[in-house]
């Protein structure tokens, strides 16, 4: 069934482009899941504010983050902005794509974080002395944090892979651009994507188990 | 009887065995069906009509392909980065997919002889201040990702030093990005800048220069090692041009005038 040689030289011989990639890669990632938690705890305040109009804002984010593809999200950062005559380079479009995307979920994922903090915690705050926000930004926030971190991580994942779609919106220097771009100059589709793949994979271990290892020094308890 | 009985099983077995010394070829014959890569985003080489049949001259040509071998011809719809991984893995039996026939790329696929070629126009978005090609030093410039056009503006933005480059996945895509602004200009074939142009899909652009590079020469392509094959496609793109069909689906697709020469002066292929 695959009447084909592998060439790997010609493939590892680009590797140094294909790690230059990678770093990008992880630029975005970064970025995106930075201010994507920014983001989102600003949404979950939204929603604990108790206004009409800003839980409606979140509500309306989450709802569209999480229900439409991230290629649809990406890809009207770049066209559907630059249809009203808002150009963001590819890496801007990419970074808001998924920046948006992050922020939906993280802000469901710190919904289902506050539910497992119970309410006696910010009441037993409040008569202590602490207000309103006090006692959130001291007691709850810290808390929710930590019960989220590990989802935290998956959405970092997450985020890693979608860099890939960049390529929809010209994105030429993450990872899975480069591969493209050079896929097109050789033809060596298997083994460049194959390549690929092992360093997306490299990447996403090294996140998942840095994570756990975070996770397991810094919430001891 | 058993000794009949025994070579009609012999030929049998014969028979069944035949197939894992057949090559391509046979097996194109043998199984009716011609199936071809060709992309559909790439008028007027690939396209589709309102009914959402695919036309251009890449499916005429895959069609008169499987005429000549008595098959009937499948358009497989295969976007420029696909088209590798489609043949590599036996979706398709030959690329009609107006493939520039690079060395690089012939380390990896087999590449008939040239049975198109292209020139290249540089269109730019009205808003820019263009004369020549050269005026894209500095810009942002993009084309579709994967074809000889991207290749030749990506070396060349690299060489300038300024400016930068973005492929799209899709001729659409490129055009969309010029339309709307985000890209300054582009490289297309004459032929897909003058299609889109005139189409009116795409307000706000123009034809600025001719871009100067090589002719773009593409060849139809299948497995490197399919000599049976490829020694049939050489042979058809020849009938092709002798017969006059080439400058008929030139006029049908491309327009009046004179299609591009194949052979090149001066030297053997």
């Amino acid at each position: 069934m695959f009447n084909y040689t592998f060439q790997w030289k010609q493939a590892l011989a680009r590797l140094p482009q294909m790690l230059d990639g990678a770093i990008v890669t992880m630029q975005i990632a970064i970025l995106s899941m930075a201010i994507g938690i920014l983001l989102a705890v600003v949404l979950t305040m939204f929603r604990l504010s108790g206004n009409r109009a800003l839980s409606a804002i979140a509500k309306t984010w989450v709802e569209i983050a999480r229900n439409t593809p991230a290629l649809f999200q990406i890809y009207m950062a770049h066209f559907g902005l630059g249809s009203f005559g808002i150009h963001l380079s590819p890496f801007a479009s990419i970074l808001l794509g998924i920046t948006f995307n992050n922020a939906g979920y993280l802000t469901e994922n710190f919904r289902g974080a506050l539910k497992a903090i119970p309410d006696t915690q910010t009441r037993a705050g409040r008569s202590l002395g602490f207000g309103a926000a006090g006692a959130f930004r001291y007691i709850v926030l810290p808390q929710m944090l930590r019960i989220s971190f590990l989802p935290m991580t998956n959405q970092m994942v997450w985020a890693i892979l979608m860099t890939s779609l960049g390529v929809t919106v010209g994105m030429n220097s993450d990872l899975y651009g480069v591969t493209q771009d050079l896929n097109a100059l050789t033809f060596r589709t298997f083994e460049l994507f194959a390549v690929a793949a092992v360093i997306f994979y490299l990447i996403t271990k090294v996140i998942t188990l840095g994570a756990r290892l975070v996770a397991s020094r810094l919430f001891r308890y | 009887m058993i000794k009949t009985k025994l070579a009609a099983g012999l030929m049998a077995a014969c028979a069944m065995t035949a197939p894992a010394f057949a090559d391509k070829l046979d097996d194109i014959i043998a199984s009716g069906t011609l199936r071809c890569a060709v992309v559909l985003d790439f008028p007027p080489m690939g396209m589709r009509d309102e009914s959402n049949n695919p036309i251009g001259f890449d499916v005429d040509y895959c069609n008169d392909l499987a005429a000549a071998l008595g098959v009937t011809a499948e358009i497989v719809e295969t976007p420029f980065p696909e088209r590798i991984p489609a043949l590599m893995s036996g979706r398709v039996d030959v690329g009609v997919a107006s493939t520039s026939d690079t060395l690089e790329r012939a380390k990896t696929v087999g590449m008939s002889i040239p049975y198109y070629a292209f020139e290249n126009a540089v269109v730019a978005n009205d808003k820019v201040e263009m004369t020549t090609w050269e005026d894209m030093k500095g810009k942002t410039v993009g084309a579709t990702a994967g074809t000889y056009e991207a290749i030749w503006l990506e070396k060349q933005v690299n060489e300038w030093g300024e400016g930068s480059f973005r492929p799209y996945q899709t001729q659409a895509d490129v055009f969309l990005a010029l339309s709307q602004g985000q890209l300054d200009a582009t490289v297309s074939t004459v032929e897909v800048a003058n299609a889109n142009v005139k189409s009116g899909n795409f307000p706000g652009i123009r034809v600025v220069d001719k871009a100067p590079m090589v002719p773009d020469y593409v060849a139809l392509f299948t497995m490197r090692n399919e000599y049976g094959l490829i020694n049939y496609l050489n042979l058809f793109v020849n009938q092709q041009v002798r017969t006059g069909r080439y400058a008929e689906l030139y006029k049908k697709w491309v327009g009046e005038g004179e299609p591009a020469n194949l052979a090149i002066p001066g030297v053997y292929r």
